[in-house]
């Protein structure tokens, strides 16, 4: 029992944590929660088991054609839903121009894919057990992003251009930083960690069109719990999450484990509203 | 006449024949010799494409081989059957339109389908406003009711047969008594389970784990531990999602159990056999399934079965890549048509009158008897469980414990 929750629940948990990272790293560059992370994360199951199980592609080739399609979707979500809404007075409508696209994603996707699950290749033969891929690959994922994305802030000057945009972009813009483009490239790098979170867990999830709204759902709780823009905060509430989802389906079972964990997910953001690794942002009076 | 000679005609003759057509038409002296000739329009509504196409097509194939079948023998009493497709792209909204569009403009004399639960529960209130007399295949519960649709009638088993036929495997064929009964978090999937759970009971199933689980759940194995912990001698799942479908497969393989799953159509399906992880894992899988469409333990179809299938090869039509009982179900609904309308006529009354008299028809999915009572016609003992590893040319194979 032990194994099964750990091996399933950071496997899980790791999924959680990349699309949890895909909203923080769309959230640092504009402000908006984009609701298209979860599809984009459907999206890399699905294009995974196109390129290699359909067309044939080498795993390699198809690994790198799912992430270009996550870059392009990206920049498509930035074009399309964020940018003409963070020109308006009223800036919330994001919340209905990404997720109107996110449905879009999904409803394309059900009717040229497929309403029912479809079955992800094996990339690695090794295994079965605990060295199957579908527990470790989603977990060297994240580690590999959690790190990449460190470097790329801290010891790169487009990482540091990153971060100012993101802390205040009108300075940014004040001292030249190409706003727009940074943002642009910014919702291209969410787009192939939401990608690289579905293919890495596709022979977890399976190739379906139902795993976006999962996903979207499921990996918004990372960001809430770790605190809004902590990568970090984001891989622990992730890993976390997945730990707990599967430990309360073996104690609990059934639909009352989803049930326990948002009881408990509501409990810790009455108790922590700006989660385990947020700072709490002072009010102006 | 003679050339030298024409005749004209008069403005006053023409006015006259006119009105005396007119009243002729409208009192309807010409129109039994036109009723006796025009020919007989079947309102058909498959869903063709869209997600619940497949089953669509495989129909499309039976119902077009009936029809073309009964024409070239001469049609029904001389007249010919005008099958009048509508696809409903497996949208409520479309076969509801096209329901009406069948029954207002086109007058129908009858309407076969819709194909899929879904639309018949959307479209047959408003076939029956119409007064139009319906058959469908469809297993909801509620879509037969002689109180509020007196002309619909159902060719194919409902939920509660479906459901009676699993259990009955389990308790009496495989004298399973603990049982482990499990559902995804749908509709369909939820009401199966208290649907079926009390009939399991009612013949003696000691059932020792119920639940619901997300489809999309990856990892099955909890609810299998406390199936298996539970002492579960079957497992009965409830879920058309052939993901969630495969994951009780695979795990239950996993764990070296060794137990019978037993339950819907789904299990057999090609998308549950895509998503297992070994073909082998498909051993002691027992879906539901219909005994003339399914070969005995020597192999063998039943006799009206293989001359259907004999016929279905002369007419090149393909069985591979699609289930028997569909082309089956598809090819017996005309049929019903046809001998109703030759027998009765093709009033809703007369139509309808043949039907509540049907007593053990031959249809090749399955024997149909209708009463005024009792619009759902399928044969509880013609609702069967197969073997899901067996199948070849669209027909699995009985499962063990039936007799031949």
């Amino acid at each position: 029992m032990l194994e099964s929750i750990i091996s399933h629940g950071l496997a899980l948990g790791a999924v959680y944590a990349l699309i949890g990272i895909a909203y923080n790293v769309m959230f640092a560059a504009s402000r908006v929660f984009s609701f298209t992370a979860g599809m984009v994360g459907m999206l890399g199951g699905v294009l995974g088991a196109l390129f290699i199980d359909r067309m044939g592609m080498p795993v390699i080739v198809g690994f790198l054609a799912v992430l270009a399609a996550g870059a392009i979707l990206g920049i498509i979500v930035e074009v399309v839903t964020v940018r003409p809404v963070l020109r308006s007075l009223d800036q919330h409508l994001y919340v209905l121009s990404t997720l109107a696209f996110a449905l879009m994603i999904q409803q394309l996707t059900a009717i040229e894919w497929s309403t029912e699950p479809q079955p992800f290749p094996r990339l690695i033969p090794i295994g079965p057990g605990l060295w199957d891929q579908q527990f470790w690959l989603p977990l060297l994922a994240c580690a590999g992003t959690l790190i990449g994305l460190e470097l790329l802030y801290r010891r790169t000057l487009v990482g540091r251009a990153f971060l100012a945009i993101s802390e205040d972009n009108y300075a940014a813009r004040a001292l030249g930083l190409p706003e727009q483009g940074l943002r642009m490239a910014s919702y291209a790098l969410a787009g192939v960690i939401g990608v690289l979170a579905g293919f890495t867990g596709g022979q977890m999830m399976l190739a379906y069109f139902g795993n976006g709204a999962q996903l979207n759902f499921y990996g918004f709780v990372p960001v809430a719990l770790g605190g809004m823009g902590s990568n970090r905060g984001a891989v622990a509430g992730g890993l976390a999450l997945g730990l707990f989802q599967q430990a309360a389906s073996f104690l609990v079972g059934g639909v009352f484990a989803s049930v326990a964990v948002f009881v408990v997910f509501i409990i810790v953001l009455l108790a922590r509203p700006e989660g385990f690794a947020g700072a709490a942002t002072a009010r102006r009076v | 006449m003679s050339a030298g000679r024409r005749r004209t005609l008069s403005r006053r003759q023409v006015l006259a024949g006119t009105a005396a057509s007119a009243t002729g038409l409208a009192t309807g002296v010409f129109c039994p010799a036109i009723a006796q000739s025009e020919p007989i329009r079947i309102g058909y509504l498959p869903a063709l494409t869209g997600p619940s196409s497949s089953t669509g097509i495989g129909i499309n194939r039976g119902t077009e081989l009936a029809v073309k079948e009964i024409n070239a023998a001469g049609g029904i009493n001389g007249r010919q059957i005008e099958l009048i497709v509508r696809d409903t792209q497996s949208d409520p909204t479309k076969a509801v339109n096209a329901a009406t569009e069948l029954t207002r403009r086109h007058k129908a004399h009858v309407i076969w389908g819709p194909l899929n639960s879904g639309e018949a529960l959307a479209a047959t209130p408003l076939i029956a406003r119409d007064g139009v007399p319906q058959i469908h295949p469809c297993w909801v519960d509620s879509l037969t009711d002689v109180k509020k649709y007196p002309l619909c009638f159902r060719n194919a088993p409902t939920n509660q047969q479906i459901g009676g036929a699993a259990n009955h495997y389990v308790v009496n064929v495989l004298k399973a008594k603990k049982v482990a009964v499990v559902s995804d978090t749908t509709g369909y999937g939820t009401a199966s389970l208290d649907a079926y759970v009390p009939m399991l009971k009612k013949i003696g199933g000691d059932v020792v784990y119920q639940g619901s689980v997300e489809a999309n759940n990856p990892d099955v194995k909890p609810e299998l531990l406390r199936m298996q912990s539970g002492g579960a001698e079957a497992i009965m799942p409830w879920s058309v999602n052939a993901g969630f479908l495969s994951r009780l497969i695979n795990t239950r393989s996993e764990m070296n159990w060794d137990v019978p799953i037993v339950g819907q159509t789904t299990l057999g399906s090609g998308q549950t056999k895509a998503l297992l992880k070994k073909p082998e894992y498909w051993e002691k899988v027992y879906p539901n399934n219909f005994r003339n469409c399914s070969y005995d333990s020597s192999g063998k179809l039943p006799p009206r079965t293989v001359e259907f299938v004999e016929r279905l090869r002369k007419a090149n039509i393909d069985m591979s890549d699609t289930l028997l009982w569909w082309i089956a179900l598809g090819y017996d609904g005309p049929r019903l048509i046809a001998d109703a309308i030759k027998a009765a006529g093709s009033k809703p009354e007369e139509i309808a009158g043949y039907w509540n008299k049907v007593a053990g028809w031959p249809g090749v999915y399955g024997t149909i008897t209708w009463t005024p009572e009792q619009h759902d016609g399928f044969q509880n003992n013609e609702v069967i469980m197969c073997q899901a590893n067996s199948l070849k040319d669209g027909a699995f194979t009985l499962a063990p414990g039936y007799a031949s």
